[in-house]
């Protein structure tokens, strides 16, 4: 593996990502959810949580979406279109697949986060709530979820068709950010529910870290240790699915 | 020297390629022939590193093919290949070429001429997407010489061109012969496979057949005539 190969791959993957002319209708149409603020903002009468909260939702949701669609075959299209002989017939590896591919595609989910996080921030200012940096580390957040996520499509992607990558990478995103509740009701009914949830909360990722939206809006302070602990958390978890699928592509019969 | 030893390859029960063994001497054009199904592809997928045999090696200039160092010295063309589409055919051979550590610096002079070699340098700046049949099959021929390989590995690269683009790429293979070049190839077209080729082999369900010179094998008869008799010798 080299770093010059998973460069050239990513830089690659970034543009080939950046140029398909659906995620320009994608973040079109999550600019102009994220401008609905400025509706709300009047039926709200100015109120700056419900401005904010809605705001954030937004660009999280728009975001995801946007990766999901981008990322559910970037594996799978390589090996059934068979783009992958051309990479990998010169002395290029599969780690450098996996991790340019990786990048590549993160690359790509940031800069359509940003891009409608800009929205958002200008929205925000022109309600009068000035630069929202509180809001901006709720993105900085939710772009080391997405860096968790774009390698759990990956994997996906190396193991599944896009349907099925879909539906899983849903399923996950929704208990990753179910579980901490489910943990603390369950906690009232105990027996065999219990035991379940609580297996499924330590095996399953646990999405809620990366959000403090809630703790941003109202204004809880922040601090930079359960910042520095998430973005470890996302590595940790990235680094577990890539390797799985590395290996899976790697045993896979071009 | 390509040398390939008592190849094999399962899918499932079936041996898709099953013992074949091939020396090719360097500067050889070398025609790989065979009905649909017969191995040929999977063949050269493991002359080129993309499929890990089950038994048997292959090495190319002395080394394994599953070598990084190797696939520096080698080219290949895939069959009816797909490109991302999203990019321009330059953009695309720059990036063919940059996954060459001895070739990162080549120019974009260099990667012109060659597109100009092959006859697509009017379209480089237009996406991949737009191209023709016959175009692709150019700029897959071209990214497999974008490191200036000593072998070249060309599944079927006669496939989807027009007479005249077909005389083009026959005359690059020929002017490839002449630099010095080994040239291993896949082709159902036996007219031409004639013509390019110094030696040729036959497979069929998995197993090869023949190998050796073109004239030995034709002995005065035309090759395809030459070639459905020994399928048919075997079938019997």
């Amino acid at each position: 593996m080299t770093v010059h190969n998973v460069f050239v791959i990513t830089k690659n993957t970034f543009k080939e990502t950046i140029r398909d002319r659906i995620l320009y209708g994608l973040v079109a149409f999550g600019a102009l959810f994220i401008l609905l603020d400025l509706f709300l903002a009047k039926l709200s009468l100015g109120d700056m949580v419900m401005i904010k909260s809605f705001g954030l939702a937004g660009v999280y949701l728009i975001g995801t979406i946007i990766t999901v669609f981008l990322g559910a075959s970037i594996i799978y299209r390589e090996v059934e279109k068979r783009t992958l002989y051309f990479v990998l017939s010169k002395p290029a590896s599969y780690g450098d697949v996996i991790l340019g591919k990786f990048f590549g595609l993160y690359g790509a989910a940031i800069l359509t986060v940003l891009l409608m996080a800009a929205v958002y921030l200008g929205v925000v200012l022109y309600q009068g709530g000035g630069f929202d940096a509180r809001g901006f580390v709720a993105i900085l957040y939710q772009l080391l979820e997405a860096g968790f996520f774009v390698a759990l499509l990956t994997f996906l992607s190396a193991i599944s068709t896009p349907l099925t990558s879909t539906i899983a990478a849903a399923l996950i995103l929704f208990s990753g950010h179910f579980m901490s509740t489910a943990v603390e009701n369950v906690k009232r009914i105990g027996g065999f529910t219990k035991t379940f949830i609580d297996a499924a909360y330590y095996l399953l990722p646990n999405l809620e870290k990366f959000n403090v939206r809630n703790v941003v809006v109202h204004h809880v302070p922040l601090s930079l240790e359960p910042f520095i602990l998430s973005a470890a958390y996302a590595a940790f978890y990235a680094a577990v699915l890539l390797y799985f699928a590395y290996a899976f592509l790697k045993r896979k019969e071009l | 020297m390509i040398e390939i030893k008592d190849l094999k390859k399962m899918y499932g029960r079936r041996a898709v390629v099953d013992g074949v063994s091939l020396v090719i001497e360097k500067n050889k054009v070398f025609g790989f022939l065979g009905q649909n199904g017969a191995g040929k592809t999977t063949a050269m997928k493991m002359m080129v590193g993309l499929l890990r045999p089950d038994a048997g090696s292959v090495s190319i200039a002395g080394r394994s093919v599953l070598e990084s160092e190797t696939r520096e010295i080698i080219g290949f063309m895939p069959e009816a290949p797909y490109f991302y589409e999203r990019l321009t055919g330059f953009e695309f051979l720059k990036f063919c070429g940059d996954l060459f550590p001895r070739h990162r610096k080549k120019t974009g002079a260099e990667y012109e001429a060659l597109l100009k070699k092959v006859g697509i340098f009017e379209a480089k700046d237009a996406p991949i997407r737009n191209y023709s049949k016959g175009m692709k099959q150019r700029l897959g021929f071209a990214q497999s010489l974008v490191n200036d390989p000593e072998y070249v590995f060309l599944d079927e690269p006669l496939d989807g061109l027009d007479p005249i683009g077909r005389r083009e790429i026959k005359e690059i293979i020929k002017l490839l012969k002449q630099e010095g070049r080994t040239i291993f190839l896949n082709s159902h077209i036996l007219y031409d496979t004639e013509e390019l080729c110094d030696e040729v082999g036959v497979i069929h369900k998995g197993k090869l057949l023949y190998a050796g010179s073109v004239k030995d094998f034709c002995s005065g008869k035309p090759l395809e005539d030459q070639f459905i008799a020994t399928v048919e010798a075997h079938n019997k």
